[in-house]
């Protein structure tokens, strides 16, 4: 259809080559924040401080240096970090995409009182600022019967506290499923945990990989949540792990930093990149129904 | 949902629009005997997201509601003092200040994110070569983190400003633009994505309809294609709304506030926005922990409020599909 | 709606079953909240060699850079709290009062050599004593100084330190270095300014006046001679003044770490990065008081002071408290605690203290044998520390650069101590 929009108004190939044109140079300025990084983080710190800009030199360039310093800087191993930062994610975002879309195909389909003040609940726990609750958060999490503070049990957190913005999208789209296939289902005699899993569940896919992505990158970047709230002599993030790069005075290690900066969003990336395209069509279909 | 279908084809006469609102009111779903088979199964599709709301925003929210009200060290701790903290927090200049400069800030980069990215999104679906690959750049920078993002940009600010002698330290005028830059760096390539699905949307007979009838490129925008974007419209700006509202990371890490002003005999940091503002005021001294609690439910009110109005605003402008 | 109510009144109070049942350790065991970063390996390394020796746990978290406040605040609140942390000025010990156990008569606090650290309650209990202590001034590159010209000997006072560094500016093309550092007012190095440096009249003041407590106002008498060594900074400053509000502190180590200048004003804790990082040689450095002019001055010799200190949580169990007290007696008595904090943190104010290699105490010790007197961290008094700096440095910027008079400077300085006072 865009295609159709295009015929009628764009009829030479002129505009369309100047767009492109156009499009072609702001890609490059929009990636250049990024390349700035990845190249500062082969520069000794003070080419970082002092020329920014510049690409490095024979005099600036360090090499890996930067790397191996950040990663084997205090004495808690990097690949720890990393392993935790992976396992919290991947369990906090596959809890939220099941138990938030079962609650939100529940509360969008179950008519009544509670329903409401739940989905309204969860709209407004979109809009309480992080500060509100940190502390209060660090002690439940701190003193619930099952200890919330470890990699494994802190996606529970994560899953509540994630819960108001996927259940908004998630009602959203499942508002726009129409309601006879589900009757059509339960004629056929499957019972409400087929008709979820077999027919619902997989009309949701669009608004799933958006939640998922929204969320990925909300916990894969989150530094203080899990900074109150984990037993941090056994477990760090990557984020909390480039804290503590930083010294007490706040004298900053730039190259280390950049470095495990690149470490950090190079995953991300690749992720991105390898499903970039059900990404982009997820983000769009979930949002817009919702 | 059934009847709001129907209600839509016989058109957009207003009195279907008030029934429409109305039953998005009162029903959220419309058939009964789903909602009554379903509702026996509370348990299994319920109540684990509940009770991990519970833990992780219920009752953190309610404690820290009622910490507003307390002086306290640790949240354990905790001495009842009435209405102090939010007197305080009234009287206190800077609070007052951050959220004017907030609200400047959120309809700014409202406007200028918006604006860009439905332009971005109407020049990419022009069938223009290469779109597919500007998407995928555009997107990217929603991958990094907050804090992250700050120290990029303030290295590439410093990098830049430090060759005319200043700096974004220095400036009010520079600490607002490059924090709307960020946002914008950040926020474009996400609502753009949104706004290319929604001008998929747009009926395209419509148009072509339009078209023979001789309308206007301006009038076809208007009346054809904005209508039917409204619902991207809605949840973009609903987002880069309360995005800005709650903007903490990019603040802190960009400028901190920075430059501060004296005004009468408070310090002012010009470039600090409410979130910032809550979080300093916590480590002042000790009397103002509650004060900063205070704080966050003014603003928690204030956001939910701002957010209500706008949804309401903009869903009453869509047009049912 | 009843349902509704009745349901979440349910399910919070179920919630608050579980809050609060916090489990006691009957043998005791210690966790250590460290502030400093830099510090943290080395505990953890001195405490797995206590548990090795003692069968006692010693749990050691370090909080993040800036981050202690909200660190201590969490984990207070914890079923596992912090049995030792650090209190670091007045305002924290108003703050965490009731959680410090006082300290008068334990075995830890007899080992001590001095009360000049230490903080106290109203009615003189020990709250939290100083585990360390440091000093800062201006550190001289004795062999930069000897190539223009100049011996140490030579800076008894303000007027010499200005006359040679004006000298070395005028021939700054030929010597190839300049008289400081740049004096930047980056967030990571501004410190060096609104607290440290603004310590000197602030301590004048107080000496005048015999303050011993937080005032509730100040004069500003020598806030000309700020202005005096503030100017100094920045007209014989390797950076145009321009540049000042962007430069870093590890700018400026750098800076002097490479020769690039004489002075470099800054703390004893630098002397590990000069003599390791930047290959200095020990015996061209030294530290000289920051001289400003006021009368009486050359009586003293560097700032000493400290931000470090230990606090024992009185709200722990008995057996913990215990244990605590056990293991920070060891630090500072045995060998290897000793041997750590030397490392670590330099000179540390007990009696089996290691001799430090840093030769900048060695400075101050040697002034103090003629007589000389130790000038206090005066700025421990600071009302809301961090928003009274935040203006200092806000008015110090824009003076500096050229969009301010030094009367905003002044009045940051002066109305932005009562201000912040009445606010705490």
């Amino acid at each position: 259809m865009a295609r159709n929009l295009e015929d009628l108004k764009y009829k030479t190939s002129f505009g369309k080559t100047v767009l492109t044109l156009i499009f072609g140079v702001l890609s490059v300025i929009y990636i250049f924040p990024i390349v700035i990084v990845f190249y500062n983080s082969f520069k000794t710190n003070d080419a970082i401080n002092t020329d920014t800009f510049a690409l490095p030199r024979t005099d600036t360039f360090v090499g890996l240096d930067n790397f191996v310093k950040g990663m084997t800087f205090g004495n808690y191993p990097f690949l720890k970090s990393v392993f935790y930062s992976i396992v919290i994610t991947v369990l906090s975002v596959l809890l939220i995409l099941l138990f938030c879309s079962m609650a939100a195909w529940y509360l969008a389909r179950v008519d009544s009182k509670f329903c409401r003040f739940v989905y309204y609940l969860c709209v407004f726990s979109m809009v309480v600022p992080f500060q509100m609750v940190m502390f209060t958060l660090a002690k439940t999490a701190d003193s619930f019967f099952i200890p919330l503070n470890t990699p494994w049990t802190i996606p529970v957190i994560y899953l509540g506290f994630g819960a108001g913005l996927a259940i908004f999208m998630f009602v959203g789209f499942v508002k726009s499923i129409p309601l006879e296939i589900e009757e059509a289902a339960m004629m056929d005699g499957c019972n409400t945990l087929r008709i979820y899993f077999q027919v619902v569940m997989p009309m949701l896919k669009p608004t799933l990989i958006s939640v998922g992505v929204l969320q990925t990158m909300w916990i894969w970047n989150d530094y203080l949540l899990p900074y109150l709230v984990l037993d941090r002599t056994k477990y760090m993030t990557i984020p909390i792990h480039i804290q503590y790069l930083k010294g007490s005075y706040g004298s900053v290690d730039l190259g280390a930093t950049m470095a495990m900066i690149m470490i950090s969003i190079i995953p991300i990336i690749i992720f991105y990149i390898t499903c970039q395209k059900y990404i982009i069509k997820g983000v769009a279909a979930g949002a817009v129904k919702g | 949902m059934t009847d709001k279908k129907e209600a839509c084809a016989e058109g957009e006469s207003k009195e279907n629009l008030i029934r429409q609102k109305r039953n998005k009111k009162q029903v959220i779903s419309g058939s009964t005997v789903l909602s009554k088979t379903y509702s026996k199964w509370f348990a299994v599709f319920l109540l684990p997201t509940l009770i991990a709301f519970t833990i992780g925003f219920v009752w953190p929210f309610l404690r820290g509601l009622y910490l507003s009200f307390c002086k306290f060290v640790t949240t354990s701790d905790a001495e009842w003092v009435w209405f102090d903290n939010y007197v305080t927090a009234f009287k206190d200049a800077s609070f007052r200040y951050s959220f004017f400069y907030t609200a400047l800030f959120a309809i700014v980069s409202l406007l200028a994110i918006n604006i860009i990215a439905f332009a971005v999104a109407y020049a990419l679906t022009r069938g223009i070569k290469g779109s597919n690959l500007f998407r995928t750049v555009f997107f990217m920078p929603n991958l990094i983190g907050g804090i992250v993002l700050g120290y990029i940009w303030s290295l590439i600010f410093d990098g830049i400003l430090s060759r005319f002698g200043t700096s974004i330290l220095l400036d009010t005028k520079y600490g607002f633009l490059g924090l709307l830059v960020l946002m914008c760096w950040q926020q474009i390539g996400y609502m753009m994505i949104i706004y290319i699905a929604g001008l998929q949307n747009v009926p395209e007979d419509l148009i072509e309809a339009a078209k023979i009838d001789g309308a206007s490129g301006k009038k076809i925008l208007r009346k054809i294609i904005i209508p039917s974007v409204m619902p991207s419209i809605t949840i973009c700006t609903f987002l880069t709304l309360t995005n800005s509202f709650k903007l903490f990371d990019q603040n802190l890490a960009l400028n901190g506030g920075q430059p501060f002003i004296f005004q009468g005999e408070t310090v002012i940091k010009t470039t600090e926005m409410l979130a910032l503002n809550i979080y300093n005021t916590f480590y002042l001294n000790v009397n103002y922990r509650g004060v900063g609690q205070a704080k966050a439910v003014l603003f928690f009110v204030l956001v939910a409020a701002i957010g209500l109005i706008q949804l309401r605003a903009t869903r009453s402008k869509e047009v049912q599909q | 709606m009843k349902k509704i109510i009745a349901l979440f009144v349910v399910c919070i109070m179920v919630m608050s079953l579980f809050v609060g049942c916090g489990k006691k350790n009957a043998k005791g065991s210690v966790y250590y909240l460290n502030f400093k970063p830099e510090a943290d390996a080395a505990w953890q390394k001195l405490a797995r060699k206590y548990t090795e020796l003692t069968g006692v746990d010693v749990t050691i978290v370090t909080a993040a850079a800036g981050a202690y406040s909200e660190t201590l605040i969490a984990e207070m609140d914890k079923s596992k709290m912090p049995t030792l942390f650090q209190v670091g000025k007045q305002s924290d010990l108003e703050t965490w009062s009731n959680y410090c156990l006082d300290l008068k008569d334990t075995a830890v606090y007899n080992e001590m050599t001095t009360d000049d650290f230490n903080l106290f309650g109203e009615n003189g209990e020990v709250k939290a004593i100083g585990y360390c202590y440091e000093c800062f001034g201006i550190i001289v590159n004795k062999a930069l100084l000897r190539e223009a010209g100049y011996e140490i000997g030579d800076i008894t006072g303000f007027e010499s330190l200005k006359n040679i560094a004006e000298d070395i500016t005028a021939r700054k093309n030929v010597l190839g270095f300049s008289a400081f550092t740049s004096a930047g007012l980056d967030g990571s190095s501004s410190w060096r300014f609104s607290g440290h440096l603004a310590n000197m009249p602030l301590f004048f003041e107080f000496r005048d006046n015999n303050v011993t407590s937080q005032p509730a106002a100040i004069t500003g008498k020598y806030l000309d001679n700020y202005k005096a060594i503030w100017d100094l900074y920045v007209n014989n400053s390797t950076a145009e003044k321009s540049q000042l509000t962007t430069k870093t502190a590890d700018e400026s180590l750098a800076e002097f770490g490479e020769g690039k200048a004489v002075f470099y004003q800054n703390g004893s804790w630098e002397y590990s990065n000069l003599v390791g990082k930047y290959g200095m040689n020990p015996d061209d450095l030294a530290m000289i008081p920051i001289y400003i002019g006021v009368e009486g001055e050359e009586n003293y010799t560097l700032a000493s002071g400290t931000e470090n200190c230990w606090a024992v949580n009185s709200k722990a169990s008995e057996a913990d408290i215990t244990a605590t007290l056990d293991f920070i007696y060891w630090v500072v008595t045995s060998d290897e605690g000793t041997q750590m904090m030397a490392e670590q943190f330099g000179p540390i104010p007990f009696k089996n203290a290691k001799q430090t290699e840093n030769v900048f105490f060695n400075d101050a010790n040697r002034d103090i044998s003629q007589g000389k007197k130790v000038v206090t961290w005066a700025f421990n008094y600071t009302p809301n520390v961090d928003n009274w700096r935040a203006g200092l440095v806000a008015a110090l910027t824009q003076y500096t650069v050229g969009n301010g008079s030094w009367n905003d400077v002044v009045t940051a300085f002066v109305n932005g101590w009562a201000n912040e006072y009445q606010n705490q």
